[in-house]
């Protein structure tokens, strides 16, 4: 990619199939974020925001007290990003679930609308379930496509699995997606991890530890050295986020999730680039 | 009580879709209700003396119902409409097929002498399948206006061609990375746009594109459009018109004004979850106390694939016979079930979207589930489209209490394409299998899925009727039916997957005078050319609804 990056807005796509824990990693992000942020989703049931945390709704928008607003989807994901578009105040994220039974790629497509970037896939894996689902003679195959469209795979329920199950999903993810990174990873642990703004996140999950720190590097010549220096760190890091300058003194948002890097450009302040790595 | 306003109509011929009394001369209507159909003379003896004879020519049949239709197909008066098949718009007028590229081209060009400049020029309803012409790109449409961004959306609303003009609108390039974007060798975009979300980058066009097709005004030239193809009662399957108490109010006053010449069932269509569902079951019972002869909420729509020509519907095996199998459940199957519940409970029928057998398996459990747990007996669940249903599938819906309503258009629309491509040459002569569904004694309706197909059922019944495709192949001779047996399936038996047969589909003492007023029979005809009789317009409630003359 050459294009001069233009300002946008980062979309992530959560997928996963039913049960995985989408919906607790979006009421997560929207009752915690700390930035203006933009969920979207099929059902507004199932979410179920704290009645004390909203501020208005209409339509199909509930607007938070904490600045952050929720969509449901209803018929067309276009007219539902169209309309983010239109607001005033626009979100620094916009998350949006795939439905449990959708291709996470299918929604990555709409990321290309003018003023969005597409900022990573992260799928999340029941591990309890789903060795059934895999096998399941309807959804298995979704299943499977959900899991070859993810940029990052996160294990979830990993307290309530036995570490047999845990082992062999791990195997079935290596062969459907040998590249693509594997975490252990509560719902509520994936927020932080995902929003641009949270500088650390907090390990809680006795089985894995995250490893936040800030990278070394801050001064970049241009697009291609932020590309370069992001695609050589260890593979244990599984995501980068932050904002820097280059040197012909425009400023960069940076987003990467599993092997998926976004360079764009931003008029905030530069914070300098946190990465993120598991210690298996 | 007997009035001025009761009238006999006369015919050549009426055909009532009642086989109990097959065929009649005469129809005497009442407060808009069939009182008798008979002969004249038995018509007379309820002491009628006004007689309308405009019809002496002509022959009446029981008014069409189409199950299976959607209001966007009223576009066409806002858009200009740039299809294969001629057709006349709501108005009357009538707007000639566009055959090749060429042709799209000049048309497109006459519109941009009328445009200003940089304003832009959006066409609906192209349908290249059957040109012979190369692949529509930005260059032919380079060839009707540099000065106008062009965005030409086709009829299976999967794709739209955009001009040179309009890539560069929205920088477009060579290095844009969206998917969808169809490009040329050297990877510069060539103007398609498949699919909405890489439609969706043309963001004025396609924004006007989704306001229009739900706009009142379109709804008001749905009614007209399939007035104009004979059609009485139509299902709108699958709206948002629920949605708020102020588009339900808007629906409410259209229907009611007594111009509006058809009656309307509203189908809510299923969208989210478990609990969303929950929630729009209340919204379809209040919307009932706003019920009036035009206006029914008697059932819901669920969709659970895709289609099988975008390869997005889900088979059960051996799959697709070629190219990629995109089966896509829209739905959970694990969640069937507790979605429809509170549908079924509330005792509001169900039309469930299956193309594929996969997922007609899915309704079928889930339905089998429902009436174990919730007794009702009389609930006409339906399967729509339907187009791969196995025979044993369909046996079991029988069982079930369950009907079909086949999208038998696609034997001619998409028939060679599922020969040669999608499902083989064994399946291709079950799909839309309605000679086993008779065998079987599955009922069922046909429809036309308009806008996806054009309105009307003369084709559908020559579609059922022939099984022919565009290449001259009959595509599954032994599932061919009868004349009478398609147009009980487009009038009675699409009443009855309505909960409507009490009201309308055959004319019967005490229901609505509602007829389609053709040139021909379609029984007489022969059976190859069903669709080429002309529709003088309808009968709705007695009152005769001619198709308007054109005024150009």
């Amino acid at each position: 990619m050459t294009s001069t990056p233009t300002s946008s807005i980062p979309v992530h796509v959560i997928g996963g199939y039913l049960g995985s824990g989408k919906t607790t990693l979006l009421n997560a992000l929207l009752s915690a974020s700390q930035e203006p942020i933009a969920v979207i989703v099929n059902d507004f049931g199932e979410v179920n925001i704290d009645a004390a945390l909203i501020s208005a709704q209409h339509d199909d928008v509930i607007e938070l007290t904490n600045g952050c607003i929720c969509c449901a989807v209803g018929t067309s994901l276009a007219d539902v990003l169209f309309t983010i578009l239109d607001r005033e105040q626009l979100p620094s994220l916009i998350v949006i679930e795939a439905s449990g039974v959708a291709d996470p790629a299918g929604v990555v497509s709409y990321s290309h609308m003018a003023g969005l970037h597409n900022a990573g896939t992260v799928v999340l894996i029941d591990t309890v379930a789903a060795m059934t689902t895999m096998k399941d003679k309807y959804v298995g195959k979704v299943f499977a496509r959900q899991i070859v469209s993810a940029d990052l795979l996160a294990l979830t329920k990993c307290d309530i699995s036995s570490s047999e199950s845990q082992n062999h999903i791990r195997t079935v993810l290596t062969t459907l997606a040998p590249s693509t990174p594997v975490v252990l990873c509560s719902p509520g642990v994936l927020s932080d991890f995902l929003q641009v703004s949270t500088p650390i996140v907090e390990p809680n999950n006795h089985q894995l530890t995250f490893i936040s720190q800030h990278l070394d590097k801050v001064d970049f010549i241009d697009d291609q050295d932020i590309r370069t220096t992001l695609e050589n760190l260890p593979s244990s890091v599984v995501r980068a986020k932050g904002i820097v300058d280059i040197k012909n003194g425009e400023r960069r948002l940076v987003q990467m999730v599993g092997r998926h890097l976004a360079i764009t450009s931003t008029p905030l302040a530069a914070t300098g680039i946190i990465t993120i790595a598991v210690e298996s | 009580m007997p009035s001025a306003s009761d009238v006999i109509f006369t015919a050549r011929l009426i055909r009532t879709a009642n086989p109990a009394r097959p065929i009649a001369q005469a129809i005497a209507v009442r407060e808009g209700k069939v009182l008798a159909v008979g002969t004249l003379e038995e018509c007379k003896e309820w002491g009628i003396e006004n007689i309308d004879t405009r019809f002496a020519d002509k022959v009446l049949t029981a008014g069409f119902v189409e199950a299976h239709a959607h209001s966007m197909s009223g576009m066409y008066n806002t858009i200009p409409y740039v299809g294969w098949f001629g057709r006349h718009m709501p108005d009357g007028n009538w707007v000639d097929g566009i055959r090749s590229t060429d042709d799209l081209i000049a048309r497109i060009r006459t519109i941009a002498d009328i445009t200003p400049a940089g304003q832009s020029i959006i066409v609906a309803g192209f349908d290249p399948i059957y040109m012979n012409s190369d692949r529509l790109d930005r260059f032919h449409l380079d060839q009707a206006t540099l000065e106008h961004p062009v965005f030409v959306f086709h009829a299976s609303a999967h794709l739209a061609t955009v001009n040179s003009c309009l890539l560069d609108k929205y920088d477009i390039t060579a290095i844009s990375q969206a998917p969808g974007v169809g490009r040329q060798q050297d990877g510069s975009p060539n103007g398609e746009l498949r699919e909405p979300a890489a439609m969706a980058l043309a963001r004025d066009e396609f924004r006007f594109i989704g306001r229009t097709v739900t706009s009142p005004e379109t709804f008001t030239h749905f009614g007209a459009a399939m007035r104009n193809a004979g059609i009485t009662t139509v299902a709108d399957l699958g709206n948002l018109f629920y949605v708020s108490e102020e588009s339900r109010a808007s629906l409410v006053n259209m229907t009611s004004e007594p111009h509006f010449p058809i009656r309307v069932v509203s189908t809510s269509r299923i969208t989210g979850g478990i609990k969303e569902a929950q929630d729009t079951v209340p919204k379809i019972l209040a919307s009932r106390q706003h019920e009036h002869d035009k206006l029914f909420f008697p059932i819901v729509k669920l969709v659970l694939d895709g289609s099988i020509q975008g390869f997005t519907a889900v088979l059960q095996w051996p799959g697709y016979f070629t190219g990629e199998d995109h089966g896509l459940f829209l739905t959970a199957p694990e969640q069937v079930v507790d979605i429809l519940r509170p549908f079924h409970e509330a005792k509001i029928g169900i039309h469930c979207h299956c193309n594929g057998d996969a997922t007609s398996e899915v309704f079928i459990n889930a339905i089998e589930s429902l009436l174990s747990e919730h007794s009702w007996l009389d609930h006409r669940h339906t399967i729509t489209h339907a187009q791969l249903i196995t025979s044993a599938q369909m046996r079991r819906a029988r069982n079930l209490g369950m009907v079909a309503n086949f999208f038998v258009n696609h034997m001619f629309f998409w028939g060679d394409q599922h020969r040669n491509t999608t499902v083989g040459p064994d399946r291709a002569q079950h799909l839309n299998p309605c000679g086993t569904a008779d065998r079987i004694g599955l009922n069922y309706s046909i429809h036309t899925d308009a806008p996806v197909t054009p309105p009307g059922h003369l084709h559908t019944m020559w579609a059922a009727v022939n099984r022919t495709t565009p290449t001259g192949v009959v595509l599954g001779e032994s599932e061919r039916i009868s004349i009478d047996r398609a147009f009980h399936a487009a009038t009675i038996d699409a009443a009855y997957q309505l909960h409507l047969d009490h009201l309308v589909g055959s004319l019967e003492v005490g229901k609505y005078a509602d007829m389609t007023v053709l040139d021909d029979d379609p029984y007489e005809v022969d059976s190859q050319t069903i669709c080429d009789i002309s529709v003088w317009g309808t009968v709705l409630g007695g009152i005769p609804q001619p198709r308007p003359t054109p005024t150009s």
